[in-house]
C-alpha cells in the first residue's frame, strides 16, 4: 500500500498505462495528474466517492473525452483515442454506468448496432450470443425487446455487447449499483472469467465488499487525484477507505458507513418510542396499469404509523416509481385508495396532496424534484411561491431572505440563494429538495425515494439525520430504496416489492438480509415470521 | 358514383398524393434519425422552381429534374449543418429556410418569367404499366401516371427494406431512439443524421419536381402551399412507419381529390371547405389518433456527447 | 480585492455590448447587405432602390403612420410568441390567429346592433371579439397538446392554414360575410364596416392615420414585460417552460399554464387581426393577413425573449415592408426581397444561438 501516485514496478508489461493525465471541464479539474497501469489478467478496481472522477477516467480511456494533459500508452504505443470507435478498434470495450441500449430494439439488434455493415445476419449473431451464454453464464433471449427486460438482464446485454467484440481491455463503470445480491455475485464471476482469459478488467465501484472479494489491485481517487494504490486490497481495506473519504471510519455516521459496506449494519435499534400507533398513511389495494395495460403496481396495501419509518425494498423497476408517482399525484391509480389520517387523497392533484401534508423527495431529482434552470431560492420554495406574492407580484427580497435561512438550517452550500440550481453539487441539490419537502408546514408523511443516490458520504449522513429528525417529530416516513443496507439501518420495517407486488414484510433486522434478498429476487415469503411491527 | 368517376377519383387521389408520398418518406427517415425537418416545404419549393426553370431553359424535363435534385442539396446541407453541427433549434431553422426559399423563388421567378407569366413548361411523361394499365376502365384512369410516381414507389419499397434489414436501418433507428448508444457503439450520430437529412432533401426534390414539371407543367409562386407540412403531418399520423405514412399520404391525397370530384358529382359543398379538408384531416390526425410515445425519443434534439 | 477592482467589475456589465444584442444587429446588417447585393444583381440601380425604400418608410406622414400600424400587428404577434415561448411553447400560428381575429371583428362590426352602441363600445366589442376568436384558436392547440401530446408547432401551423381558408370561405360565401351579390362582378369581400366601428384616429386626420391601436399596444407591451419579469405568473410560465414535470409536482398546473400561454398568444394575434381590420382595411378581403403572422413570428424569434426586442424588430419589419412595397412600385424590386432578408435573419440567428449562449456564459 502506498499513498502516493507512484506505480510499483511489475514484471508484466502493462496493457494500458496512463501518465499524469489531467482533464478539466471549464474551470473544474475533474482529474489532475492521474497515473495508473492496467495489466493483462488482472482485475483493477477504481475506488472513489461520487464526483471523485471515476467516470471521467473511464470516458478518457474509451475516447468519449480527451485529456487536457498527460499521455496514455496502449501496448507501449502512444494512444490518443479520437472517439469510441477508435477505442473499440483497439480492443477496448466498456459497460457504462447508464445503459446505452435502444429500448425498442431487440437484443440481437442492439448487439449488431455498429458491428456489421450491409445486410444484417441476425441468425449468425444469435448463435454467437448462445455461445457466449454458455462460456460465461450469461443467458439471454436474442429476440426479446430491451424494454421488456429487467435491469439485470439489460446489463447482461451490455456485457455481451462488449464480450462479442473479444476485447483485450474490459471496463465496467459502477456495474453493480442496480443489481440483486446474487446478480452481483454472478457479475463478479464473469469479471474473474474474463480476466483469467488474459484480458485486463477495470471495475469502477464505491462498494468495499466487491473490492475485498475480487480486486487484484486498487487505485483510490478523491477529488480527481490518485490518493492511494494497493496491490493487496483485502489487507489494506481500512487504509483505502480512509483515503477515499478523507476521514476516520469511526467518525462516520454508522448508517452511512454500513451503506458503504464499511461496517456491519448497526445492531442497536433506534429509539422507537416516537412511533404512535396512529395510522398516518394508509394505502389500500393500490393498482396501477400503464397505457399498454401492463400492471405496474398490483394490489399494494400498506400502513405507515406516525413516527414510523417503513422501507420499500426491491430492485429498481419493480413498481417503486409508480408508487411514488401515485402518492405524489403525478399518476392516476387504476384501483385502490390512499388516506392520510381521515382525509382521502385518492386522485388528488399534486398541489392538493402537498396541502394535505405529504412531502415527496422524488427518485429522479432532475426530472421531478427541481427546475435546474431556476434559482436555488425559487427551487426551495417552488411549491409555496404563493406565500411570496402580493397582488400577483413576487416579493423577491423576502424569498431570498427566507431561502438564505433555509440554506443555513440545512447546510446547503451555494454562492447564495440567487445561484442557479444547476450550479450546485448533487448533494447540495438533494439537501435543498429535502429542505423544501421536510419543512412543509403541516408535514404528516414524507415519501423519500432513493434519497441518497449519487451523494457522497457526508451528504448521505445529513439526509439520514433529517429523515430521523422528522420521524422523531411524529412524521410517518416511507423510504423507497434499492440499497438494502440503507433500509436495514434506517427503517423500522421493510416491505419488498417485486413486479409491482408486495412479496413480504419483516422487521428491518440485519439478520433477515437473506430472506429479503430472496424476496427481492421474486421468491414469495412463505410466512411472515413474527409480528411485522416488532 | 359511376365506375368511371370512381376510377378518375382514385387516379387523381394517387396523383395528388404523390408529392406527399415522396416528401413524407424522406421526412420519415429524417425524423427516425432524430431530425425534425420543418424545411421540407422549402426543399420542395426549391426543387419545384429549379426543375421548372431547368426544364424551361433546356427544353428537357429530365435535365430539369436533375437540376431540381441538385438545387435542393445545398438547402438540405444547410438544414443539416444548422440542426447537427450548430445545434440550432430545428423548428426555427426550418421555418427560416422556408421563408428564405419562398422569398428567393418568388424573386427569381419574377426576374426570369416576369410578374404574372404562366409559361407552359415541358413536363415529365406518363407511363402506363403493362397488365395493370390494361384493366378496362380502371387501367388508364388509375395507373397511367407520371413515371416519377413509379420511381417513387420503387424508392419507398427500397427504403422500407433498408430500414428493416440492413445495418444502416438499425443505425438510423438507434440514432433517433438512443443516440448515446450509437455513439458508444463506434458509429457517428452526426454522420447518420447528416445522411438522413440529405436523403430527405433528395426525396423532397423529387416531390417538388413532381409538383411543377410532373403534374401541372408550370411554376406558380409559393406553389407548395403547405404540402411540406402535410407531409410532416402524414409522418406523425403514420406513426413513423413506412406503411402508415404511405396510407396517411393517400388519405390526404384523396381528401384533396374530393375538391374536384364532389362538384363534378353535383354535390354542393363550399369550395373553401374542400380545400381546407386535407389540413383539417391532418389536424385531426395529429391530435386525436396517435399517442405520444410513438415518436423517436430524441426527435428534434441535437445530439451532444 | 481593491476598490479599483470592484468599480471595474460593477461598471463592466453596464457598458458591455451583450452578444444577445450584438448578434441580431449583425444578422440584420448581414441580411441587408445581401439584399443590396441582390438588388444590384437584378439590375436595378441600388441608389434608386434605396431612395424608393426610404421614401416608402419615412417619406411622408402617411407612410410613417402606415409603417407604424403595420409594426403594431407584428409586435402583438411577437409579444404572443415571446409570452408562449417563456413556457417553452412555439406558437407559429399567428397567420391563422390574425385571420380569425379579423373575421370575428368584421362579423361583430357588421352586426346591426353594434354600431349604435355608446361609449366606444361600437369599436371595443368587435376588438374583443377578435381577441376571443384568436384566443380560442390558440386554445385548440393547447388542448391538443395536453390531451394528445400534439406538438404545438404542427398544430398551430395546420390551424393557420385552416384559418386562412376559413377567411377565404367567409368572403366567398354570401351566406357568411360576403357583401350582397349584385352582379357577377361583385368582389369576394365583405361590406365596409360602419363608421362608428372604425378605430378612432389619434390625430383625427387621414393623412396621418395612426389609430388608438398604438396606445393599446404600448399598454400591452408594458403589461407583458411586467408579467414576465415581476409576477408569479411569469415565474410559473418559466418553471413550466424549464421543467413541466417538476413544476407540476410543485403544484403549478401544466394544463392551465399551457392553455393560458397559447390562448394569450392567440388572443394577441386575434387582436392584431382586429386592429388591422378596424383601423385600416375596413373591409374583409381574402389574404388580408398574408405574411403578417410570419413577420410577427420572426419579430418574436429575433427578440430572444425580450419585449423591447420585439418592439425593435417589429418596427424594423414594419418599415421594411412599407419600404419594400414602395420599392416594388417605384423601382421595380419585388417585395419578395424583403422575405429573403427575413429568412436570412432567422437562419443566421438560429445558427448563432449556440454561439450566443457560449459567449453570454463567459
Amino acid at each position: 500500500m502506498s499513498t502516493t501516485s507512484g506505480i510499483e514496478t511489475a514484471s508484466v508489461e502493462p496493457l494500458l498505462s496512463l501518465e499524469a493525465i489531467t482533464k478539466r471541464f471549464g474551470s473544474f479539474a475533474a482529474l489532475s495528474d492521474v497515473s495508473l497501469e492496467l495489466r493483462p489478467g488482472e482485475i483493477h478496481c477504481i475506488l472513489g466517492e461520487n464526483g471523485a472522477g471515476k467516470s471521467t477516467l473511464c470516458n478518457l480511456i474509451f475516447g468519449v473525452h480527451r485529456p487536457d494533459g498527460g499521455a496514455m500508452r496502449f501496448r507501449g504505443v502512444p494512444f490518443q483515442p479520437s472517439g469510441p470507435a477508435d477505442a473499440l478498434g483497439h480492443g477496448i470495450a466498456m459497460v457504462h454506468q447508464h445503459f446505452s441500449l435502444v429500448p425498442d430494439m431487440t437484443v440481437v439488434d442492439n448487439v449488431l448496432l455498429g458491428r456489421e455493415r450491409g445486410v444484417l445476419n441476425r441468425r449468425q449473431c444469435a448463435a454467437q450470443l448462445e455461445k457466449l451464454a454458455v462460456d460465461y453464464g450469461l443467458p439471454l433471449d436474442p429476440d426479446a425487446k430491451i424494454e421488456d427486460l429487467s435491469v439485470g438482464e439489460r446489463q447482461r446485454v451490455e456485457i455481451v455487447k462488449c464480450l462479442i467484440r473479444d476485447p483485450s481491455l474490459f471496463v465496467l463503470d459502477e456495474p453493480t449499483a442496480v443489481l440483486l445480491p446474487d446478480e452481483i455475485a454472478a457479475l463478479l464471476d464473469v469479471c474473474r472469467r474474463v480476466a483469467s482469459s488474459g484480458r485486463a478488467v477495470v471495475l469502477v465501484t464505491h462498494k468495499l465488499a466487491e473490492i475485498k472479494k475480487i480486486a487484484d489491485r486498487v487505485t483510490v481517487l478523491r477529488g480527481g487525484r490518485v490518493v492511494a494504490t494497493s496491490a493487496t486490497p483485502a489487507a489494506d481495506i481500512d487504509a483505502l477507505v480512509r483515503a477515499m473519504i478523507q476521514g476516520n471510519v469511526e467518525a462516520l455516521d454508522s448508517s452511512a458507513a454500513s451503506v458503504l459496506g464499511l461496517a456491519p449494519v448497526p445492531r442497536a435499534r433506534r429509539d422507537r418510542s416516537a412511533i404512535v400507533k396512529t395510522e398516518a398513511l394508509q394505502i389500500d389495494g393500490l393498482t396501477v396499469r400503464d397505457s399498454q395495460g401492463v400492471t405496474r403496481l398490483d394490489n399494494f396495501t400498506l400502513t405507515v404509523d406516525r413516527g414510523e419509518i417503513v422501507g420499500v425494498a426491491g430492485v429498481e423497476g419493480n413498481g417503486q416509481s409508480e408508487l411514488t408517482a401515485v402518492l405524489s399525484g403525478m399518476m392516476a391509480a387504476t384501483e385502490g385508495r390512499i388516506h392520510l389520517g381521515e382525509a382521502e387523497l385518492t386522485g388528488l392533484a399534486p398541489k392538493a396532496i402537498t396541502a394535505a401534508g405529504i412531502g415527496i423527495v422524488p427518485e429522479d431529482r432532475h426530472a421531478v424534484g427541481c427546475v435546474t434552470g431556476m434559482s436555488l431560492a425559487e427551487n426551495i420554495y417552488l411549491n409555496r411561491l404563493d406565500e411570496f406574492t402580493r397582488f400577483g407580484f413576487l416579493k423577491r427580497s423576502a424569498l431570498q431572505r427566507e431561502a438564505a435561512a433555509m440554506m443555513q438550517r440545512f447546510d446547503v452550500r451555494a454562492r447564495g440563494p440567487a445561484a442557479t440550481f444547476s450550479s450546485l453539487s448533487g448533494g447540495n441539490q438533494q439537501k435543498a429538495v429535502l429542505a423544501r419537502e421536510i419543512t412543509l408546514p403541516n408535514l404528516t408523511c414524507l415519501v423519500a425515494a432513493q434519497p441518497t443516490r449519487g451523494l457522497d458520504v457526508g451528504a448521505v449522513a445529513a439526509v439520514y439525520d433529517h429523515i430521523r429528525a422528522a420521524s422523531a417529530r411524529g412524521v410517518a416516513i416511507l423510504l423507497v430504496s434499492s440499497e438494502l443496507d440503507e433500509l436495514l439501518s434506517v427503517a423500522d420495517r421493510i416491505v419488498v416489492l417485486y413486479r409491482g407486488r408486495i412479496m413480504g414484510a419483516c422487521a428491518a433486522d440485519p439478520a433477515r438480509r437473506e430472506d429479503i434478498g430472496a424476496m427481492m429476487a421474486g421468491h414469495a415469503q412463505e410466512h411472515v415470521q413474527g409480528n411485522v411491527h416488532a | 358514383m359511376t365506375w368511371e368517376l370512381f376510377a378518375v377519383f382514385l387516379g387523381s387521389s394517387i396523383r395528388l398524393a404523390t408529392p406527399l408520398l415522396l416528401a413524407g418518406i424522406g421526412e420519415m427517415v429524417s425524423e427516425r434519425a432524430g431530425v425534425l425537418n420543418m424545411s421540407i416545404e422549402g426543399m420542395m419549393l426549391t426543387s419545384a422552381f429549379a426543375s421548372a426553370v431547368g426544364a424551361w431553359a433546356t427544353g428537357d424535363p429530365l435535365i430539369g429534374l436533375l437540376i431540381g435534385i441538385i438545387a435542393v442539396q445545398p438547402v438540405a446541407l444547410l438544414q443539416a449543418v444548422l440542426s447537427n453541427t450548430l445545434r440550432a433549434n430545428q423548428i426555427v431553422s426550418g421555418i427560416g429556410i422556408n421563408i428564405l426559399v419562398l422569398g428567393a423563388t418568388t424573386l427569381a421567378y419574377r426576374e426570369i418569367f416576369g410578374a404574372r407569366s404562366r409559361a407552359e413548361i415541358p413536363g415529365l411523361g406518363k407511363i402506363k404499366p403493362p397488365l395493370l394499365g390494361d384493366i378496362p376502365v380502371l387501367g388508364p384512369a388509375v395507373f397511367e401516371q407520371v413515371w416519377l410516381l413509379y420511381l417513387g414507389i420503387a424508392l419507398i419499397v427500397l427504403t422500407a427494406l433498408v430500414l428493416r434489414y440492413t445495418s444502416i436501418g438499425l443505425a438510423i433507428h438507434a440514432a433517433g431512439a438512443e443516440p448515446k448508444a450509437v455513439d458508444k457503439s463506434g458509429l457517428s450520430v452526426t454522420r447518420i443524421r447528416y445522411g438522413c437529412v440529405l436523403f430527405a432533401g433528395f426525396m423532397a426534390s423529387l416531390a417538388g419536381a413532381f409538383l411543377s414539371i410532373g403534374d401541372i407543367h408550370t411554376f406558380t409562386e409559393g406553389m407548395t402551399r403547405g404540402a411540406g407540412y402535410l407531409a410532416i403531418a402524414s409522418v406523425i399520423f403514420g406513426k413513423w412507419r413506412v406503411g402508415g405514412t404511405v396510407l396517411a399520404c393517400l388519405l390526404f391525397g384523396a381528401a384533396t381529390a374530393l375538391q374536384f370530384q364532389l362538384p363534378a358529382l353535383g354535390v354542393d359543398v363550399p369550395n373553401a371547405l374542400l380545400i381546407m379538408l386535407p389540413y383539417l384531416l391532418a389536424l385531426l390526425a395529429v391530435g386525436g389518433l396517435v399517442g405520444r410515445q410513438m415518436a423517436p425519443a430524441t426527435l428534434g434534439e441535437p445530439f451532444r456527447r | 480585492m481593491t476598490a479599483l477592482d470592484q468599480t471595474g467589475k460593477a461598471a463592466a456589465p453596464r457598458f458591455r455590448l451583450r452578444p444577445a444584442l450584438l448578434v441580431p444587429i449583425a444578422a440584420v446588417g448581414f441580411a441587408a447587405l445581401i439584399g443590396l447585393g441582390l438588388i444590384a444583381l437584378i439590375g436595378v440601380p441600388v441608389g434608386d432602390a434605396i431612395a424608393a425604400f426610404i421614401d416608402g418608410t419615412v417619406g411622408s406622414a402617411y407612410s410613417i403612420a402606415a409603417s407604424i400600424n403595420r409594426s403594431i400587428a407584428f409586435a402583438l404577434v411577437g409579444f404572443g410568441f415571446v409570452l408562449a415561448n417563456r413556457a417553452n411553447l412555439t406558437n407559429v400560428g399567428g397567420e391563422g390567429q390574425i385571420a380569425v381575429g379579423g373575421i370575428a371583428a368584421t362579423a361583430v362590426a357588421l352586426d346591426g346592433h353594434v354600431s349604435g352602441l355608446p361609449l366606444g363600445l361600437a369599436f371595443i366589442l368587435p376588438m374583443l371579439a377578435g381577441v376571443v376568436a384568436g384566443a380560442l384558436w390558440g386554445a385548440i392547440a393547447a388542448i391538443m397538446k395536453i390531451k394528445a401530446g400534439t406538438n404545438e408547432v404542427i398544430s398551430t401551423l395546420l390551424l393557420s392554414f385552416i384559418g386562412v381558408w376559413l377567411l377565404y370561405w367567409c368572403v366567398q360565401s354570401p351566406a357568411l360575410l360576403r357583401k350582397p351579390m349584385t352582379s357577377s362582378a361583385t368582389l369576394p369581400e365583405s361590406l365596409e364596416i360602419p363608421e362608428e366601428t372604425k378605430l378612432p384616429l389619434l390625430t383625427g386626420d387621414y393623412s396621418f392615420p395612426l389609430h388608438i391601436g398604438l396606445p393599446i399596444a404600448i399598454v400591452i407591451a408594458v403589461v407583458i414585460a411586467v408579467v414576465l419579469s415581476k409576477t408569479i405568473l411569469g415565474l410559473r410560465l418559466r418553471a413550466v417552460g424549464l421543467n413541466p414535470v417538476a413544476a407540476n409536482r410543485a403544484g403549478i398546473s401544466y394544463a392551465r399554464t399551457v392553455i393560458f400561454a397559447l390562448a394569450a398568444a392567440g388572443g394577441l394575434g386575434g387582436l392584431a387581426g382586429a386592429l388591422m381590420l378596424l383601423g385600416e382595411q375596413y373591409t374583409l378581403k381574402d389574404g388580408f393577413s398574408s405574411g403578417y403572422g410570419f413577420d410577427g413570428l420572426v419579430a418574436g424569434l429575433l427578440a430572444r425573449g425580450s419585449v423591447t426586442g420585439v418592439i425593435a424588430a417589429a418596427l424594423l419589419f414594419g418599415f421594411m415592408r412599407s419600404g419594400g412595397i414602395n420599392m416594388e412600385m417605384v423601382a421595380e424590386v419585388p417585395t419578395a426581397l424583403v422575405v429573403v432578408i427575413q429568412g436570412l435573419i432567422v437562419i443566421t440567428l438560429a445558427g448563432a444561438a449556440l454561439f450566443i449562449e457560449r459567449w453570454e456564459r463567459k
